[in-house]
């Protein structure tokens, strides 16, 4: 399985990557920095599951989860932020996420990632 | 300024319940147990520029380091969380997982930063972002951002602004044996989103009295 995780923080990207190797045992991660750079390695790996934070430079989170669902409609996205207002989360489940975390990543959270992703027929581990 | 008691006991509730999610999202990144003291409150305003150095009198002297984050729409501000930069070393030194490292050296390299500015976005977007749904407003957030200030200069950028409408709230967390004594300032940029907060605040109150 191949994941994308888009986070400009370094920190957030060792921390999200850390639980889900821990959860997901045959998987290959990339990183990338900043929207421009994440949508240029998802048009690259067309990875199986991408993990997006909001708010980033360049291209924020939500103008990549448009850009990507334009050129695959069928890409599967969580998103992993910060922002705690629900009127944020309420708008992004419209955009067809698979789940919107808050920011720190954790065992349970990844749990959540995993039951997700396994529940949907698409987990190999 | 003066705020009613009701509405300093309405902003009250509203930082105790983001201070202790905050407080819950530190604990979980650094794995440890946080203890947190419930921040007292203060308003702050140009008209009352005098009262700066008393209202900073809590904070610590020297070096200090300042995450920040601005939002935008019903209410136009800034939202600033303070701590003194050397204690902060001991706190990135704990998100590392280097506990024994000194803290000694307050130096700080481009992954500290990382931390204190990633580690600031998620307190501070707790902080605010509970603030819009307690008040049922939708706010927008630019990148967070990391300065490190001397306390002086920081009172004094503050002293030189025209106007200024900011709520201090006063925060100490104690992790392990560490005391961190430090500041979450909200600074309205505005007159007008000072008195958008206070129409609200003051609909609460109304709703509360019927």
């Amino acid at each position: 399985m191949r994941f994308l995780i888009v986070d400009d923080s370094k920190f957030t990207q060792k921390i999200t990557e850390k639980y889900l190797r821990e959860k997901f045992i045959d998987v290959e991660i990339t990183l990338a920095g900043d929207g421009e750079e994440g949508f240029e390695k998802y048009k690259k790996l067309r990875p199986d599951y991408v993990f997006i934070d909001l708010l980033m430079p360049i291209i924020n989170g939500q103008e990549l989860i448009k850009l990507i669902k334009e050129k695959d409609g069928e890409s599967k996205i969580f998103i992993i932020s910060a922002d705690v207002q629900k009127s944020v989360k309420e708008e992004m489940e419209g955009y067809g996420i698979l789940g919107f975390i808050n920011k720190p990543m954790d065992d349970e959270k990844a749990q959540y990632i995993y039951d997700a992703i396994i529940g949907e027929g698409n987990g190999t581990d | 300024m003066e705020l009613t008691s009701l509405t300093c006991d309405i902003l009250k509730e509203m930082f105790n319940i983001s201070v202790g999610k905050s407080a819950k999202i530190l604990s979980e990144i650094i794995n440890k147990k946080i203890r947190l003291d419930v921040p007292r409150i203060k308003f702050l305003d140009s008209k009352n520029k005098d009262e700066l150095n008393s209202s900073f009198s809590n904070i610590p002297d020297g070096t200090l380091m300042l995450s920040s984050i601005s939002f935008s729409q019903r209410l136009n501000g800034e939202a600033k969380l303070i701590f003194p930069a050397n204690k902060m070393k001991t706190f990135i030194n704990l998100c590392l997982n280097e506990e024994n490292k000194g803290a000694e050296n307050i130096e700080f390299t481009d992954m500290d930063f990382d931390i204190i500015r990633e580690v600031g976005n998620i307190i501070l977007n707790s902080i605010v972002g509970e603030m819009g749904n307690f008040l049922d407003i939708n706010l927008n957030y630019t990148l967070p951002e990391v300065k490190v200030f001397d306390k002086e200069d920081f009172k004094r950028d503050i002293g030189s602004k025209e106007y200024f409408y900011m709520l201090m709230l006063y925060i100490t967390f104690i992790i392990c044996d560490t005391e961190i004594e430090g500041a979450i300032i909200i600074n309205l940029k505005t007159k007008n989103s000072y008195e958008q907060l206070m129409e609200i605040l003051k609909k609460m109150e109304d709703d509360l009295n019927d």
